[in-house]
């Protein structure tokens, strides 16, 4: 882990202050009318209720797979069955939030240019940062509302098979929740330079794929030092260069400790504070090349 | 009467891979729009009118020259945004929302809020004639209820200067007039207005003034009366018999209408009015009137293109 992930109080002040100095500058610039706008339409976006509904479907039939599972053999124990619930869930939630994530942030900007809304908006009195922060903001209103949904829906599921407060769940969800924020801030930024939504659906795919697989990136590193090969060095720059730029997501991961520890358990070796700036901090990477790259488009 | 709207060799390029294939969308563009008037913005499809708005809204940004709008070169500044409204071409409004929703959206990005912004969506509904539509979602609206409401939403702050690109365009003839009329009732409360359009008759009954593009290039541009009255004559007469129509026609005269003895003759440029007098004298026939003949915008602007794309080819021929 970085070394800036560290565990150190000092940081963890240091860090709080920075976040709250970026929340109140986002919550005094952002022209919430916009964001409760780009809330309001993209609730309507019929692939995000698509993914919605294949999630809830996902998440209450690991319920019916689990019973029946008793009912055909009835011989599955109760940690397995909820392990099985818990597996499935954690991965459903993941996937189409990850995918709502993506295509929101990948569609909203493209959209409107596409429609010129976004003439009728930046011809009034809205500068072109407010207006994607904005834009931005809505998107994550979305994101986080269905996450929420997703959590709640899942909590309800784990509760009927283990009546129990899902302290753990809690605090994956809270996590998932900057793991999509990055995702989508970096969909957003290539959003900002296009006109349509493909390319950045594409880039965000990429971003949460390799931003998932960090640590086969640094064997990758690994294996390049040890060989000779010009491919494997070109290989193993590139990769360097993926492990450094791109974030690590999978330091937002709870999904081991989820499926080993108890559901009602603290989620151990982690420290939250640092990880939500994390995933601020790269937020707000993504928010400041989205801008800078449509500062200057020609609309 | 100040300027409210103002170019100065305003240019646009299009870069292309390479300079061959750059594109001059605007080439030193001059226009001025002053306050209170209706200025008719006109030319074919890519002459760079939408362009010129665009540039005008720092949607798109300038390669050369410079603009003021209200005497204000920084023309993004709020004072200057609050100051115009725009309806775009064919702007597409959510159709999940309501009429009276839409315009509190856009109201909320001029900083209005609460029993101000409602008293002021009351007054602009009722200005475009929508009051009783306003609980409608858009998805239920006509062509021109949506037009409609596309004023509505640039007229929120009471802008001084409005921008409406093609603001006829696709609607039908009772709604065509609505919007007409409606545009000559906000030049007389003193708006400005640049109207871009290729509906030539609308710009003529409107417009104080016009300004002809093409390809990138003002061609002309002055007030519709400077424009639509020609070098020509019109001479109408009676007791004009088949045979003298046949010979005045032969010395070059312009037939326009003959009937039942009755004639109307355009003096073309290349002749004078008393030359043209002397031969229906010549005829005997019975000067009833005379008066100079006054183009349609349509015979100017066809005029004008056509002697542009002579030119261009004239010029391309030469190389």
């Amino acid at each position: 882990m970085s070394i800036w992930l560290a565990s150190n109080p000092w940081l963890t002040v240091l860090y709080g202050v920075i976040v709250l100095a970026i929340l109140a500058a986002v919550a005094w610039f952002t022209p919430w009318s916009i964001a409760l706008f780009t809330f309001r339409e993209g609730l309507r976006k019929k692939t995000l209720i698509g993914f919605l509904i294949l999630s809830i479907l996902v998440i209450f039939g690991s319920m019916f797979m689990t019973a029946m599972m008793y009912d055909t053999g009835g011989t599955v124990a109760t940690d397995v069955d909820v392990k099985l619930i818990k597996d499935i869930c954690i991965t459903a939630i993941s996937i189409f939030g990850v995918l709502i994530a993506i295509f929101i942030s990948a569609s909203v900007v493209p959209t409107e240019i596409e429609n010129k809304v976004v003439y009728t908006v930046l011809s009034k009195p809205v500068r072109r940062f407010q207006y994607l922060l904005g834009k931005f903001v809505g998107v994550q209103i979305i994101v986080a509302v269905n996450l929420l949904l997703m959590g709640v829906l899942f909590s309800i599921a784990l509760y009927i098979k283990e009546p129990i407060f899902p302290r753990m769940l809690l605090y994956a969800i809270f996590l998932t929740y900057f793991e999509f924020l990055i995702v989508s801030a970096f969909t957003f930024a290539v959003a900002a330079a296009s006109t349509s939504a493909v390319l950045p659906t594409i880039a965000g795919l990429f971003i949460y794929i390799t931003g998932n697989l960090t640590q086969y990136l640094e064997s990758v590193v690994n294996r390049s030092e040890a060989s000779e090969s010009a491919v494997d060095k070109t290989l193993g720059g590139l990769a360097w260069v993926l492990r450094n730029t791109l974030p690590d997501l999978q330091y937002f991961s709870l999904k081991t400790q989820i499926l080993s520890l108890q559901i009602n358990d603290t989620p151990k070796d982690i420290q939250i504070p640092n990880l939500v700036v994390y995933g601020i901090l790269y937020a707000l990477a993504g928010y400041i090349i989205a801008y800078w790259v449509f500062r200057r488009k020609e609309l | 009467m100040s300027v409210v709207i103002e170019t100065q060799d305003l240019t646009k390029v299009y870069k292309g891979m390479s300079k061959a294939q750059d594109l001059v969308a605007l080439n030193k563009l001059n226009i001025q729009v002053n306050e209170g008037e209706i200025f008719g913005y006109l030319g074919p499809n890519g002459s760079g009118k939408t362009t010129t708005i665009k540039l005008l809204l720092s949607l798109i940004f300038p390669t050369g020259g410079k603009m003021k709008i209200m005497g204000n070169a920084n023309i993004t500044s709020p004072e200057v945004r609050k100051n115009i409204g725009y309806l775009p071409e064919g702007a597409y409004y959510p159709d999940f929302l309501r009429g009276e929703e839409i315009l509190s959206y856009y109201g909320s990005l001029y900083g209005m809020r609460g029993a101000s912004l409602k008293k002021r969506i009351d007054e602009v509904l009722e200005v475009v004639g929508m009051t009783r539509a306003r609980k409608r979602l858009i998805r239920g609206y006509s062509k021109g209820m949506r037009q409609r409401i596309g004023l509505a939403q640039a007229l929120l702050s009471d802008p001084g200067i409005l921008i409406l690109d093609e603001p006829t365009t696709g609607l039908d003839p009772v709604a065509r007039k609505e919007i007409r009329d409606l545009l000559i009732q906000l030049r007389d409360q003193g708006k400005s207005l640049l109207i871009s359009s290729h509906e030539l008759l609308e710009v003529e009954l409107i417009s104080d003034r016009v300004g002809i593009l093409f390809e990138g290039v003002l061609q002309t541009s002055g007030t519709i009366d400077e424009l639509l009255t020609s070098r020509e004559f019109s001479i109408k007469a009676e007791e004009a018999a088949p045979e003298a129509t046949q010979k005045v026609r032969e010395a070059g005269l312009i037939t326009e209408d003959a009937a039942a003895g009755r004639v109307s003759l355009r003096v073309p440029e290349n002749m004078s009015l008393y030359q043209a007098l002397d031969i229906c004298k010549s005829q005997n026939m019975k000067i009833v009137s005379v008066s100079p003949r006054r183009e349609t915008l349509e015979e100017v602007f066809v005029r004008v293109v056509g002697s542009a794309v002579s030119s261009k080819e004239a010029q391309r021929g030469e190389r």
